[in-house]
C-alpha cells in the first residue's frame, strides 16, 4: 500500500527519508518519495546532503588513516 | 550463536581500523543464515528528521558551502573518527553496521540481538548525535 504524501508532502518525506536512505521502504512507498524527490528540491537538497555525509563518514573510517588515527579508532571498539 | 556474533562485532577483536570494515564485518555474517533480501514494514516508531537533524546542514550552507564535496572541504577524517568517539557505543554499533557496514535494519537486529524498533531508534538518535559532533568540528565554526 503506497503512503500518502498529503497533506503534507515535506513532512511526509521527512518522515521516510532515513528510511529510503536505508532502502528500507516498500516498493510503493520508494515510488512516492522518488516521485516527491523529483519534484522537490527543497527535500532533494536535504537527501544529497544525507547521502554525502553517509559516503563521508564511511571513506573517513575505511581509508588508510595515521597509526595515531588508527589507534583512537580502535579504541572505540565497544567492550565487551 | 547468534551471540557469539554479536560478542564478535562488538569487540571489533579482528577488526584492523584503515582496512576496509564492510568485508570484516560481512565476514562475521558468513555463517549467519540471514535473509538478506527481507526488508521491514515503515513501523509505527519512525522518527522524522527534525531541526536538530539539519544542524549541520544549515551551518554548512550558512557558511557558503553548498553542493558536492562540501563535507569533504570543511571536515577531516580526523574529525569523522572524533565526531565517532562521541557516540555512545550502543547508537555507535548500529551506526556501523548500517551506516558503514550498509546493512540492512533486520540484520542489525541480529547481529545486536535487539528489535527492529531498537535499531531505528539507536540509529535515529546516533545520527543526529554525530551530526552535532561534526558540526562542532567544521572549519571555522563559531559553535
Amino acid at each position: 500500500m503506497a503512503v500518502s504524501f498529503e497533506p503534507d508532502p515535506c513532512a511526509k518525506c521527512e518522515e521516510v527519508l532515513q528510511p529510503y536512505l536505508d532502502r528500507e521502504l516498500s516498493d510503493a512507498e520508494y515510488a512516492e518519495a522518488e516521485k516527491h524527490l523529483d519534484g522537490c528540491s527543497y527535500c532533494r537538497k536535504r537527501y544529497r546532503f544525507e547521502v554525502e555525509l553517509r559516503r563521508f563518514v564511511r571513506q573517513a573510517v575505511v581509508e588508510e588513516m595515521p597509526p595515531d588515527l588508527k589507534a583512537k579508532l580502535a579504541a572505540l571498539r565497544t567492550p565487551l | 550463536m547468534q551471540e557469539t556474533y554479536a560478542r564478535a562485532f562488538r569487540s571489533w577483536q579482528s577488526y584492523q581500523p584503515g582496512t576496509n570494515l564492510r568485508a570484516w564485518l560481512l565476514r562475521i555474517l558468513t555463517n549467519l543464515n540471514i535473509d538478506r533480501g527481507r526488508r521491514v514494514q515503515r513501523s509505527p516508531d519512525m522518527q522524522p528528521l527534525e531541526e536538530g537533524d539539519y544542524f549541520l546542514y544549515n551551518k554548512l550552507e550558512e557558511a557558503g558551502e553548498t553542493g558536492e564535496e562540501r563535507v569533504d572541504r570543511r571536515l577531516s577524517q580526523d574529525d569523522a573518527v572524533a565526531a565517532l568517539s562521541e557516540v555512545p557505543h550502543d547508537f555507535r554499533d548500529v551506526l556501523v553496521l548500517v551506516d558503514i557496514g550498509d546493512f540492512s535494519y533486520a540484520d542489525a537486529a541480529q547481529i545486536l540481538d535487539i528489535p527492529i524498533g531498537t535499531v531505528m531508534s539507536r540509529l535515529h538518535r546516533g545520527r543526529r548525535i554525530l551530526k552535532k559532533e561534526l558540526a562542532e568540528r567544521t572549519v571555522g565554526s563559531s559553535v
